[in-house]
């Protein structure tokens, strides 16, 4: 049993006259980290959203983790986490506050008025976390005060204090800089090895897809292609005779995407 | 270790509850943080109370039947926890443009939990208004004894609930705060004159007495009363119904206004 299953899903926005997500099938085994490329406004987002519970679609059949995302929402909310496209923090409270909201909703721990009146393993979490992206200092400190990078280290700190099964990753370094960027996917390939988390990626940075196991790419609300990142470097070859070396994968990416778009044209 | 121990599992109530607690701390921590917020809910009962209820104090409460100004004051501080309630709700529209409503929406919890946390989070600063409410009553020489406030201050987050409910079947609809402003006057507005808050309406006839007894303020407003003037010689003419009736009228609109303006919120957030 894969721990996402997408079939011919289909999600089309009222009042809109193409669906944003065209029959869309793909699967994600348990552990796999997955990518899920495209140009904007291909249908990653709209994906990610129905996959996540919080968007409902027209038609198809998703599962995650087993559990159908309409019929069993809830459980399927228990086992994801996920970094969203946009920031979701509350403004008016401070950065701990924040992840005290998220970890209460999870049913981690019963709700304090404090953090010092937090248990013990809820306040070593946090600060374990905050240490590893590097926001320790920020904690206390209203959202408000803290520049859009540490909001963001800020939010993968709450996405993944519940250690979720299915981590979501919606252009998660979106304004990180290079050293941030390098420590969240370090800790990130630390929880995949320590449980097992299977990762769902969208990225406009497609050095990040290199070490996915599975590259899908979406465009126009189809799925154009979905390989290993090798075989797609490999089928977008630029010359006729096959090179020594590999093309990079956003080489391998951007040629597909022009490759599709004049097809289609 | 830290992480299995904070992700043992505990029972769907205690999640539940926990929920409920957590969302109204939020809201009673983002209303101590916003002064302007604290000082409309204490501004707010000066205009009600001091200047609506001073004006019709002086020119309309003769040949009633029973003293106008506790009539009013107890009207004054149902209508406040309504009205500031309903206000709380429209925050619902603050979270949707910070997308706070997201986090909130894929979380593993109910989303009754989650309106009823926001619902009596709000009630907060509806309680500050009351207090206000009070202290402007008391200046202007209107007061009701110690304990039978201590009772009213025990009904109030059943008043919060109910007013927040019906505040949800609107705010659950709507996405600017342009809109979710001139919603809370719309819900306010009618049951401020309608309910009999400030002017009775036990010789409304017709229309206005079907509105009347369709607003959960209605008896929200009789229930309170009933227990202010238990015992007193004005019960028969202030207090229109039970109490057993007001009791299960308000239950049943709360309920009702729950499930429906949950649902309008939840697929209206869902449903794009």
């Amino acid at each position: 049993m894969g721990m996402i299953e997408v079939r011919d899903l289909v999600k089309q926005y009222r009042g809109a006259k193409t669906p944003s997500v065209d029959g869309v099938s793909f699967g994600v085994e348990k552990g796999e980290f997955f990518a899920f490329l495209g140009p904007n406004g291909a249908g990653k987002t709209t994906t990610i959203s129905i996959l996540t519970t919080t968007l409902a679609k027209t038609s198809g059949e998703v599962k995650i983790a087993g559990y159908d995302v309409d019929k069993e929402a809830r459980r399927v909310r228990e086992k994801v986490g996920i970094i969203f496209q946009q920031p979701s923090l509350d403004p008016q409270l401070t950065a701990e506050q924040n992840i005290r909201f998220h970890a209460c909703l999870y049913g981690m721990c019963g709700y304090r008025p404090t953090f010092k009146l937090m248990p013990a393993a809820y306040r070593k979490r946090v600060l374990d976390l905050a240490e590893i992206v590097g926001i320790q200092d920020a904690l206390f400190k209203p959202i408000k005060k803290l520049s859009g990078g540490m909001q963001r280290k800020l939010e993968i700190i709450r996405s993944l204090i519940h250690t979720p099964d299915v981590l979501f990753l919606d252009e998660p370094t979106q304004g990180l800089d290079a050293v941030s960027r390098r420590g969240l996917w370090e800790y990130i390939n630390d929880v995949r090895n320590q449980y097992g988390t299977t990762v769902f990626l969208t990225t406009h940075y497609i050095d990040e897809a290199e070490k996915v196991d599975t590259v899908c790419i979406i465009n126009r609300g189809k799925i154009a292609a979905c390989c290993s990142p090798d075989e797609m470097k490999r089928t977008v070859q630029y010359d006729p005779t096959p090179k020594v070396c590999l093309p990079s994968l956003e080489d391998a990416y951007v040629e597909f995407l022009n490759r599709t778009g004049r097809e289609a044209a | 270790m830290s992480a299995l121990a904070l992700t043992r599992k505990k029972s769907r109530l205690f999640r539940e509850l926990n929920t409920v607690l957590t969302v109204m701390a939020r809201e009673i921590t983002v209303f101590l943080k916003s002064p302007g917020t604290a000082i409309m809910s204490l501004a707010m009962p000066l205009v009600m109370m001091g200047m609506i209820g001073g004006n019709l104090m002086q020119n309309m409460a003769g040949g009633l039947g029973f003293e106008f100004g506790q009539f009013m004051l107890v009207g004054m501080l149902v209508n406040m926890l309504f009205m500031i309630t309903s206000t709380g709700m429209a925050s619902l529209v603050d979270d949707h443009e910070i997308d706070f409503n997201q986090e909130m929406l894929v979380s593993p919890v109910s989303r009754y939990s989650l309106v009823v946390g926001k619902i009596l989070g709000g009630s907060f600063g509806a309680i500050v208004s009351m207090a206000g409410t009070l202290i402007v009553g008391l200046i202007m020489g209107n007061t009701l004894p110690f304990g039978k406030l201590l009772l009213i201050l025990a009904l109030s987050p059943l008043m919060c609930l109910s007013g927040g409910a019906l505040a949800m079947i609107v705010i659950g609809l709507i996405k600017s705060k342009k809109t979710a402003s001139m919603a809370v006057m719309l819900i306010s507005m009618p049951q401020m004159f309608l309910s009999g808050a400030i002017i009775p309406i036990g010789n409304s006839s017709g229309v206005l007495m079907i509105l009347s007894r369709l607003m959960p303020m209605t008896y929200c407003l009789d229930l309170v009363r009933a227990v202010v003037y238990a015992g007193t010689p004005e019960y028969d003419s202030v207090v229109m119904f039970n109490p057993v009736v007001n009791f299960a009228a308000i239950a049943a609109l709360t309920v009702g206004c729950l499930i429906l303006g949950t649902f309008f919120f939840a697929q209206s957030e869902k449903n794009r």
